[in-house]
């Protein structure tokens, strides 16, 4: 892709002699919101820091707007990153970690009164400029540390898990916050989580990650909707993944008929998707639970657990019931591997 | 009952101990009668006054505060960089490094003073001022290294990452970020340093030449000599300076988090 914004080639990324990211590609779009999704250990923050410049790579090559960063210092690649912790600086009132960039850059004080005033308007801090980072709430911290990396202009902001110290309400404002920046200033944002509701609320496109190789990329309806491996599969929902061969399904004891033929090596069901009431397999209940608009069962079977939910209104089942269900066709999702 | 009274005692034995001979020290200074007894022989300033007009002490009181002010700044000069590396670093041998570093207050002051008199002024020459002053810098380097630690573990590295995304250079980060809010650790190992210094008598009795010897080795020969009050005058009057430093230290930074 020749109209990549930032381009991760052949990135290869290391702590000694462990190595966290072996092989990674990436191209990111001018103005994209990209998620980094995975679980804690997948690379996806030493991706990250490799990005800004705080550690080298192995080997490979990292191009921001054109020019070849990989061996330029974190301190001249013009990128912002806001840190989970959000590292402000204790000893500055908001109004002095909001300027921080740019008395380095030895603006007149009067531009930068006026860049650093706007900033704090922007993310609503304007009257809390003379407080102290410790005087501030987590969310007042965090929109200040977004404040004094936007206030530099970067090419492309970073965000370290940026809603996960923040409560339920918080996060939803926060996103909507997220949204909004990216929104007026197009710029190109790149942000680590672990979680994958976040990820599909708020991404352009999802990088998902796994033992430092990527999985997917694709939208949030591509992810969702249509994982292409197993593990991708698992990660958005579908508890139900066996193993199938031409028309039998291999559980972890035996293997049963499959009512349909199959050429992927793995099919997988979210648990809607499984018929119940009916059908030629056959369990018993050993966990339920009530949902509001559904009811969730874990089924034990002679191909192993099977997660099922029906809706509320169907008959229920008891736990140590006998259930049968079936795998329908038309709800399978075939994975290659 | 019983109990309560067993702790009391127990308390007022500790603090007899404690405050006691400061109590004995600073009535002996005020005698009026020529040799140091207690209680003291009549009530009088002459010796806490005649203490000023002692011309070597005016000259070791000099030394000492060179040694303590300037040996204890030299301690930082070492020892912050010191304690950045192995508090930020994954540095190999950390641990002996550490060692190494508390090695001269484990070492008997005895053997450290013995050991510079004999292998630095003896055979290289070195004046007993420079030996003093290394000695005393590195006596007080472990209390540098160890108060600056304790105060740079408070503070997240991701700051000063923060800083360099944000245009600093790394020596920069560490001007305008690190030091900033370690202030008061490096403040308070400058006091305990000082204070370390300005007591310190094992290794600073082997090193003293003709007119050149730290106010405690001072005090002890004027001792031999002359058995007056004015050396418990002198006493108290240091004491007083310590429990001054200590307080206002305590006052303003908080200094017992640090030791």
């Amino acid at each position: 892709m020749s109209n990549a914004f930032v381009s991760l080639q052949k990135l290869s990324l290391a702590y000694g002699s462990n190595i966290v990211v072996p092989e990674l590609d990436l191209d990111i779009v001018e103005g994209e919101l990209i998620a980094l999704l995975g679980p804690s250990g997948c690379g996806k923050t030493t991706t990250m820091r490799a990005i800004a410049g705080l550690m080298a790579p192995q080997s490979g090559r990292i191009y921001i707007d054109g020019i070849d960063m990989t061996r330029m210092p974190a301190n001249k690649r013009g990128i912002g990153l806001v840190f989970q912790s959000y590292a402000l600086f204790p000893h500055l009132t908001t109004f002095e970690n909001a300027a921080f960039g740019l008395r380095l850059k030895k603006l007149p004080q009067a531009e930068i009164t006026q860049i650093v005033e706007r900033g704090l308007r922007a993310v609503g801090l304007d009257r809390l400029a003379d407080r102290k980072p410790a005087e501030m709430s987590g969310g007042q911290q965090q929109r200040l540390s977004l404040a004094r990396s936007l206030v530099m202009q970067p090419k492309v902001l970073l965000l370290d898990e940026p809603l996960s110290n923040l409560d339920a309400r918080l996060r939803l404002e926060m996103r909507a916050e997220l949204q909004r920046v990216q929104k007026e200033t197009g710029i190109t944002m790149v942000f680590v989580t672990h979680d994958q509701s976040e990820a599909l609320a708020l991404a352009d496109r999802i990088v998902l990650m796994n033992n430092g190789i990527i999985e997917q990329i694709g939208t949030p309806d591509e992810l969702y909707g249509a994982p292409k491996t197993k593990f991708a599969a698992d990660f958005f929902g579908f508890e139900n993944i066996f193993e199938v061969e031409g028309n039998t399904i291999k559980g972890a004891a035996q293997s049963l008929p499959l009512g349909f033929e199959s050429t992927s090596k793995y099919l997988a069901w979210r648990p809607g998707a499984i018929d119940v009431g009916v059908g030629n397999f056959s369990g018993i209940v050993r966990g339920s639970a009530f949902a509001g608009e559904q009811r969730e069962y874990i089924i034990e079977s002679k191909i192993g657990q099977v997660h099922a939910a029906t809706p509320a209104a169907d008959p229920s089942y008891k736990i140590g019931e006998e259930i049968v269900f079936d795998f329908p066709q038309d709800h399978s999702l075939p994975l290659a591997r | 009952m019983s109990s309560k009274w067993t702790s009391r005692i127990i308390i007022g034995i500790t603090l007899t101990f404690l405050i006691g001979p400061f109590l004995i020290i600073i009535l002996a200074g005020l005698s009026a009668g020529d040799f140091m007894t207690f209680p003291p022989d009549g009530i009088s300033l002459k010796w806490y006054l005649k203490v000023f007009t002692v011309e070597s002490f005016r000259a070791s009181f000099a030394l000492s505060m060179f040694l303590a002010v300037f040996g204890t700044i030299a301690a930082l000069i070492l020892g912050i960089p010191a304690a950045y590396a192995i508090s930020r670093y994954d540095i190999p041998y950390a641990e002996t490094i550490k060692t190494i570093v508390a090695a001269p207050i484990i070492v008997p002051g005895i053997i450290v003073g013995l050991a510079l008199l004999r292998y630095l002024v003896v055979p290289l020459g070195f004046t007993v001022t420079l030996a003093l002053f290394l000695a005393h810098t590195a006596l007080v380097l472990p209390y540098a290294v160890r108060v600056v630690s304790s105060s740079l573990n408070n503070l997240r590295g991701d700051m000063e990452e923060a800083a360099v995304l944000l245009g600093c250079s790394r020596i920069g980060a560490f001007m305008r970020v690190v030091l900033p809010n370690i202030q008061s650790g490096v403040l308070a190992a400058f006091i305990l340093g000082f204070v370390t210094s300005f007591n310190q008598v094992p290794v600073s009795l082997f090193l003293s030449g003709p007119g050149v010897r730290t106010l405690p080795i001072d005090m002890l020969s004027y001792m031999e000599m002359t058995y007056d009050p004015s050396v418990a005058a002198l006493s108290a009057l240091l004491a007083f300076l310590s429990v001054i430093i200590v307080f206002v230290a305590e006052k303003f930074l908080g200094f017992s988090r640090y030791v």
